[in-house]
């Protein structure tokens, strides 16, 4: 599996909503799939697909799907 | 004094509007809004920005009785409730259209729902506020408070609560809960800001405007300080921040070290207190000094109120003027307001040989998920009505995730998530499904409910 689509399985998985409404301009409590708790969900669904370890400043700035694909860079995640 | 007359003798209370950055002065929501002058009731469907605000100004001032509701609930819901209680006028920011309504411009920027019948019911006079039990379920049992009741509250609060003329506090705890409703009416008494806020602690512009307005305080259920220490809150100072307030249950033991650490190295201060939506909010606090001496105890009553621990049951019982008058389901209901000064808490509760009680467990049928209250007996409705009158049981693990037990080999579990989902909101992840053969029953029939939590 690519890495984008280990990234929209994750997200799919975490708000649990279909896959193609997974784009880079939803955001955060813009569903109410995507809430405080989902949000945290998802965090840790993305630290497992990719074994990394977000920092506790970093979780602020996923605030869009866009936001979070940028932020992955920093952790060598090239979502495409 | 009421407590509209209380909120509009501060004349140096104001509002920010988080989306624009505006600042409204208090006195311009002062009857600003063209509403008639009736007995009824309205329905605000809450989404803590400033135009809810506005209209809840203008409604405590009126001879209306408000009803707050989320604005996020399902639509179902909030027809269901309508149908019950027959609002004369709406507030929903979410809604362009309600059948057997008509939308009309009420102020500059608020628009409100006014029933084409316009009929009237009776409405005892002392009914103030009615506030759902729960926030998600879409409930219809409401508890009945009145003005005095809410008076009482906050007048107990701010005799404690360190607010301060200038402070501006955030409206993150949403108005729809007591505790959220305490924090708005103290701090509209007391306070300086309010900044209308709908963003979380979860959000970057969360914090951007809590610095860029030097917000004095925070506040939350335990499931907020969990998500503050996840992103890091605790490791750092946050110059504006004076006193945070907490309630909803207890925190974990490690939360609550690196809270009391938090504040000893950065002077803050932390309020544990102990509420209810039955008594107009706050029943107790524990002095912040107290914070490690005495962990998860709730403290002592706030003033004007007073506990009693029943012989039989261990039940808490707390006395006071803010305790609230009954319950409703129904319009019929607020034709009456039962006054007492005795509220039944559902709480077990003990008191150490200092007089600081504990609440050692529950004996309602409630739990908490992330922080929301929800009846367990009308989760399990819910799912009953959904999926074809089938039996359902549920019951909380640890406040964190919600059992579902079923007789039904053949129910998919997904059927199930799906219903949650769709009618309260709940994240597949915080549920646990099992089918069993049978349910532990006790002698008299009914669901065993100590037992059941042994079968997942």
């Amino acid at each position: 599996m690519s890495i984008s689509q280990q990234f929209n399985e994750a997200v799919s998985k975490a708000l649990s909503v279909p896959a193609d409404m997974v784009t880079d301009e939803l955001e955060y409590q813009s569903i109410p799939e995507w809430d405080s708790m989902t949000h945290l969900v998802l965090v840790a669904g993305l630290e497992t697909t990719f074994g990394i370890a977000i920092d506790m400043d970093d979780v602020l700035e996923m605030g869009s799907i866009g936001k979070i694909k940028t932020l992955l860079k920093k952790y060598n995640v090239e979502v495409v | 004094m009421k407590l509209y007359d209380l909120i509009r003798g501060n004349d140096k209370l104001g509002f920010i509007d988080a989306l624009s950055g505006k600042r409204y002065p208090a006195g311009s929501f002062h009857r600003s809004l063209e509403i008639d002058d009736h007995r009824g009731i309205v329905f605000i469907y809450c989404d803590n920005l400033v135009g809810s605000v506005e209209v809840l100004l203008n409604f405590l001032d009126s001879r209306f009785a408000v009803t707050l509701l989320s604005a996020q609930l399902n639509s179902s819901f909030k027809e269901d409730l309508e149908n019950r209680y027959r609002p004369y006028y709406i507030y929903d920011p979410v809604r362009t259209d309600i059948s057997g309504f008509e939308l009309f411009r009420a102020g500059e920027n608020i628009r409100l729902f006014r029933s084409r019948q316009r009929t009237l019911y009776p409405v005892h006079a002392d009914i103030k506020l009615l506030l759902s039990t729960s926030g998600s379920t879409g409930s219809p049992k409401f508890v009945k408070l009145s003005d005095d009741n809410l008076v009482h509250n906050a007048r107990s609060i701010l005799d404690y609560m360190p607010i301060r003329p200038h402070d501006t506090v955030p409206l993150n705890v949403p108005i729809i809960f007591v505790y959220g409703f305490s924090i708005f009416t103290t701090n509209c008494i007391a306070g300086g800001n309010i900044l209308c806020t709908s963003h979380d602690v979860l959000k970057k512009e969360f914090w951007d405007d809590f610095h860029k307005y030097q917000c004095a305080t925070i506040g939350g259920v335990p499931y907020v300080y969990e998500m503050l220490q996840r992103i890091g809150f605790f490791r750092k100072n946050c110059s504006s921040l004076r006193y945070m307030t907490q309630t909803g249950g207890i925190l974990n033991h490690t939360l609550t070290k690196t809270i009391a650490g938090y504040c000893a190295t950065w002077n803050k201060q932390f309020y544990m207190q102990y509420g209810q939506t039955e008594a107009s909010g706050r029943m107790a606090y524990l002095d912040p000094a107290d914070i490690l001496k005495k962990e998860s105890s709730i403290g002592f009553p706030v003033k004007g109120g007073r506990f009693e621990i029943d012989d039989a049951t261990g039940e808490l019982i707390y006395y006071g003027k803010n305790v609230f008058g009954g319950y409703a389901t129904n319009y019929q209901d607020l034709n009456e307001y039962q006054h007492t000064n005795k509220l039944y808490t559902g709480d077990v509760a003990r008191k150490d040989e200092e007089g600081y009680y504990f609440i050692t467990g529950r004996i309602k049928r409630i739990m908490k998920l992330y922080g929301t209250r929800m009846n367990l007996d009308e989760v399990e409705l819910i799912l009953k009505n959904a999926l074809g009158g089938q039996t359902f049981v549920c019951f909380g693990l640890e406040d964190k995730y919600l059992a579902i037990l079923h007789l039904n080999d053949e129910l998919p579990e997904d059927a199930i998530k799906q219903v949650l989902k769709e009618k309260m909101g709940l994240h597949p992840g915080s549920l646990r499904v099992k089918y069993v053969h049978a349910l532990p029953l006790t002698p008299n029939g009914k669901v065993d409910y100590a037992a059941v939590t042994d079968l997942v």
